[in-house]
């Protein structure tokens, strides 16, 4: 904070001084490098803004409590609705009606806008279509000049945050003044928004106290926000009768009437739009909706997603001036979107409606805020927008801190495909940065089967100096070795999680010859009654459960057992588990011995091209095992690599257009199905009975965590409780938030370790709060993670995948 | 679009405006809305501001010599600045959706307007066949204002409760830039009449 807040003086002044020239403000160098009398934090290079980031207690605390009383009251707020007005108002079918309007919008854009211009026109209003932001900016600077205007009123719009709006008009001696109260104080802290909906979720309110005080060179206090409060009404209602324009956004410009649809619940929102002569609407083309109806929609699903509101305090709708002598303007910014619309994944981003649910959920975003996890645009959206608005390297780095864990697809209003679309940003970032060295080692070892075999079984005992022959490698085994410059790093790495160690003898060893590589005894009908597992391609992941029938008797089931490198390679005995826990139900178990890594690993790094060839080979094996097994199903224990035979390759060959994989990934996606599925719908569903051992008084008490892929995108929620209570019968004790991450997202614990090391300490907090003795999951990168920080810090819980669970029960 | 509608719609307006931190009364007749009026505790200065030409209002004029009659002074709302934090303020609104608790105000004139943001209590009131079940009630009637034409509504607002922000380590605080308390009555049709 440097300079004063000023309280505004006279409207509108004589000569106007002299417009510094800057540069157009498109395209990340530019905006990083730009030095002026107002920095903002995004000017900092990435790693200093997190360093910064992950200092601030105070933040991290708000958004901490903040995520788990939103997602209690947003969940409240639909379910009530539901409840009371049928099916028509749920979640699922609003967001999907949404999805479908703003879809529409998007593809009948043209036709639309030409709609909203001619009806805005008649009504008054002037529309002007901005290309750039420096369009956009110049516009409204050129208006101000000719009407002497110098001292603007805003309501919050995000639009002019994108286009840096108050940098540009205070360079040109134009003062713009933020009259949301979090914009204000965010602007009096020359900071941005760190949230979309909450400007200043990651302020105290002895810091805003303190910026007040500064601002007004009086004593505010620093304690009784009503009081703060009750000062921006008495500053701002002199801007508001003083202001030459008043510049509002819009959540929606319904074409059918060119009427702007702006919600806000301070009531600041209508005073900007209706006190200054003329009024300025920013808004971008995706706000486009065809009809009040529809508008409707958005405005239940807006309210109820930002902030758990039935509806905001004031929702207005202007339909040019309304009174003669106004002006109201209507900018319209496109500022990277038609490249957006023009690229069929990305346009889907488009439907967005800036609720910040997608932040609210985040659990990355609640640990570093909307500062560091994004851009301009902040939360999972900001990720996938911020290389259209800003440029791929203002991009780079907060994408590399989205776990991948699926949560904000879940709560979603237009069902934006946000997690991949962030994997399509970080290979893109790829494409433009290359992998790091490391990396396109380990993925181009990967890719090849003999030499990763090799690989794995090198490190299987080259590790043994540091792991002593433990299960783990960690700070007590690695000892003073961690002193050598080589072993640093990873001793870095093991301090707060004990790293695993490869197995000696990997699973496709231990099952050799206990389980036929491929061929069956028994020939079944399998393939043409068999019901598949859905067609996850036709829409939500998250509205699908498996198929409950199995056709033939169970007895006579047939399976292909698909292990993962995780499984096979360091927890083998997870792998003989589930293994066991089948052939207990009379399902004869193959293991096609050519099964590599699926190359989950390395698009979740955005390395597409090393994944296309783990696909390809992993589609080629199974294919091949599933023609000499005649298998039924192809079963796996690691919920991640489901998801990507299922889901992921299916996108991959879309992408890339190559039908005949495509065809081949569907076909081999309505074989695929998870470990607990298949118990629970398949087997149990069917009568069969697992032959579990009276329990005996033993003091197995579970506690159940919720894999992301598991929950987020396979659907799966009562399975895993319905196998651990009514069939194991023990005793489950839910932990709070026991559907949220555990912090593992792949590479991202490595890469963002501070990050992911306070997310696994939230989730093992939660499952120890609970008095649980076993904490369970059925995915095995959030066992490793779970089992090296409970080793790492010395928690007496065991960590079990749920195979394991059911097979130390059977008799 | 069907739907089912839960409960009494008053009782739903009710409960939900509350919950937005907003009052409403249901009443048979203008008189009735007068007594409210008369009695709230904006009223202790004796004075309420109406948007101009709110006396020829075909169907909100009348209340006002019955609000004379108790001793109220009414002041017609000129420029914003006088305006600006008055005690009480007088409107009427177009619709009442139950649903949501909101307020549908329609007005094209600034100086309407202001009555409706810048004081610190806003009266409104609508007629109880103004009141709709679901926001779906209400895009028909916000897509026939918004029509070109010389009736055309050029600035709506559905008001919820009072202004509210919870900017401040998420602290709900009422009555940040416009009124403090919002006030809706809804008057019965039969009454009406009879006022």
């Amino acid at each position: 904070m440097s300079s004063k807040y000023e309280p505004p003086t006279g409207g509108h002044k004589g000569p106007l001084p002299t417009s510094a020239p800057l540069p157009p403000l498109r395209g990340a160098q530019q905006v990083v490098s730009e030095e002026t009398a107002n920095p903002t934090n995004e000017n900092q290079p990435f790693e200093e803004r997190l360093e910064e980031a992950l200092r601030d207690e105070n933040m991290r605390r708000a958004l901490e409590r903040f995520a788990p009383s939103w997602r209690t009251s947003r969940r409240d707020v639909f379910a009530s609705e539901e409840a009371d007005y049928g099916p028509d108002y749920s979640f699922a079918h609003m967001r999907s009606a949404l999805r479908k309007s703003k879809d529409y919008a998007i593809e009948h854009q043209a036709e639309l806008i030409a709609q909203f211009k001619a009806q805005a026109e008649a009504a008054g209003a002037i529309i002007y279509e901005a290309h750039t932001a420096e369009d956009a900016n110049r516009y409204i600077y050129e208006l101000c000049q000719r009407k002497g205007i110098d001292l603007v009123v805003k309501s919050k719009t995000m639009v002019s945050e994108e286009t840096e709006l108050n940098r540009y008009l205070e360079a040109r001696g134009i003062k713009p003044v933020e009259t949301d109260l979090g914009e204000w104080v965010a602007q009096l802290a020359h900071e941005r928004p760190s949230h979309m909906v909450m400007p200043i979720i990651h302020k105290t309110r002895q810091q805003v106290g303190a910026l007040l005080t500064e601002a007004l060179g009086r004593e505010i206090s620093r304690e009784n926000v009503a009081e703060q409060v009750a000062v921006i009404r008495v500053e701002h209602r002199k801007s508001f009768l003083n202001a030459g324009m008043g510049i509002s956004g819009a959540n929606a410009l319904i074409a059918e009437s060119g009427t702007v649809m702006m919600l806000t619940n301070e009531g600041n929102g209508r005073l900007v739009t209706s006190l200054p002569p003329v009024h300025v609407v920013m808004a971008g083309y995706d706000k486009l909706i065809g009809t009040f109806a529809e508008a409707m929609t958005q405005l239940r699903l807006l309210a109820r997603s930002a902030t758990a509101q039935q509806i905001t305090s004031y929702t207005t709708f202007i339909t040019g001036p309304a009174t003669p002598g106004k002006e109201m303007h209507i900018v319209l910014v496109d500022n990277g979107r038609s490249e957006m619309r023009a690229d069929p994944r990305f346009k889907e981003a488009l439907r967005c409606i800036r609720c910040a649910a997608c932040a609210n959920i985040c659990p990355p975003y609640q640990q570093v805020g909307g500062h560091v996890f994004g851009y301009i645009y902040s939360g999972a959206i900001g990720l996938v927008v911020t290389p259209f608005h800003h440029g791929i390297e203002a991009g780079a780095g907060p994408q590399s801190l989205c776990v991948s864990c699926n949560a904000c697809e879940t709560v979603c209003p237009v069902e934006i495909p946000l997690p991949n679309l962030i994997l399509d940003v970080r290979s893109r970032v790829v494409e433009a940065k290359g992998l790091p060295w490391l990396k396109k080692v380990i993925f181009g070892v990967m890719a090849r089967p003999r030499l990763f075999n090799l690989a794995v079984r090198f490190f299987s005992l080259a590790q043994l100096p540091l792991s002593r022959g433990s299960h783990y490698i960690s700070t007590r085994s690695i000892g003073i070795l961690g002193r050598l410059p080589g072993v640093r790093p990873i001793a870095k790495l093991a301090r707060w999680r004990s790293l695993p160690t490869f197995a000696t003898k990997p699973l496709r060893d231990r099952v050799k010859g206990q389980l036929s590589p491929s061929s069956r005894s028994t020939t079944s009908q399998a393939g043409t009654e068999r019901p598949g597992p859905p067609r996850h391609q036709q829409g939500m992941s998250l509205h699908f459960a498996w198929p409950r029938p199995a056709p033939s008797p169970p007895s006579r089931l047939t399976v292909c057992y698909f292990a993962g490198c995780m499984i096979d390679r360091l927890y083998p005995e997870m792998g003989e588990a589930a293994i066991k826990v089948l052939r207990a139900c009379g399902v004869q178990v193959t293991f096609p011995r050519k099964q590599n890594c699926c190359g989950l690993i390395a698009l979740n790094s955005g390395d597409r091209a090393d994944c296309v060839t783990m696909a390809r080979q992993t589609i080629t094996v199974l294919e091949q095992a599933l023609e000499e097994s005649k298998a039924d199903y192809i079963i796996g224990a690691t919920t991640s690599c489901v998801v990507t035979l299922t889901q992921d390759y299916i996108r991959l060959f879309e992408d890339l257009q190559q039908p005949e994989w495509l065809r081949r990934a569907q076909a081999l996606a309505e074989k695929v199905m998870d470990f607990a599925s298949f118990v629970d719908h398949v087997l149990l569903a069917n009568g069969m009975k697992l032959p579990v051992r009276k329990s005996d008084g033993d003091d197995v008490i579970v506690t159940y965590h919720d894999s992301c892929q598991s929950i987020n995108c396979l659907g799966l929620r009562s399975e895993a409780r319905h196998i651990i209570q009514d069939v194991l019968g023990l005793e489950l004790r839910e932990m709070p938030q026991s559907d949220v991450c555990c912090g593992f997202g792949g590479s991202t614990s490595i890469e963002h370790g501070d990050v992911s090391e306070r997310i696994m300490n939230n989730k093992l907090n939660n499952a120890e709060s609970t008095g649980a003795t076993v904490l369970v999951t059925d995915n095995p990168g959030c066992l490793m993670h779970l089992r090296g920080g409970v080793d790492a810090s010395g928690r007496k819980m065991r960590v079990l995948h749920l195979a394991q669970l059911i097979a130390e029960q059977l008799e | 679009m069907a739907h089912s509608t839960p409960m009494n719609l008053f009782t739903r307006f009710q409960e939900r405006l509350s919950s937005a931190g907003g009052e409403s009364h249901q009443v048979g007749g203008l008189a009735e809305a007068v007594d409210i009026i008369a009695a709230h505790p904006a009223l202790s200065a004796g004075e309420i501001v109406v948007p101009p030409n709110f006396a020829q209002h075909q169907q909100w004029g009348a209340i006002l010599p019955l609000l004379e009659s108790k001793g109220i002074t009414i002041r017609q709302a000129g420029e914003p600045a006088s305006v600006a934090d008055a005690p009480a303020g007088l409107s009427g609104a177009e619709l009442a959706i139950a649903e949501t608790g909101s307020v549908l105000l329609a007005e094209n004139s600034l100086e309407a307007r202001v009555v409706t943001m810048l004081t610190l209590t806003h009266f409104v009131l609508v007629s109880e066949r103004k009141l709709v079940p679901m926001l779906d009630d209400a895009a028909d009637l916000l897509q026939q204002f918004a029509r070109v034409g010389p009736d055309q509504r050029h600035y709506m607002s559905l008001v919820t409760g009072p202004s509210r922000t919870a900017d401040i380590e998420r602290t709900l605080t009422i009555g940040v830039q416009g009124p403090k308390t919002l006030c809706v009555i809804i008057i019965s049709d039969q009454q009406e009449a009879k006022a």
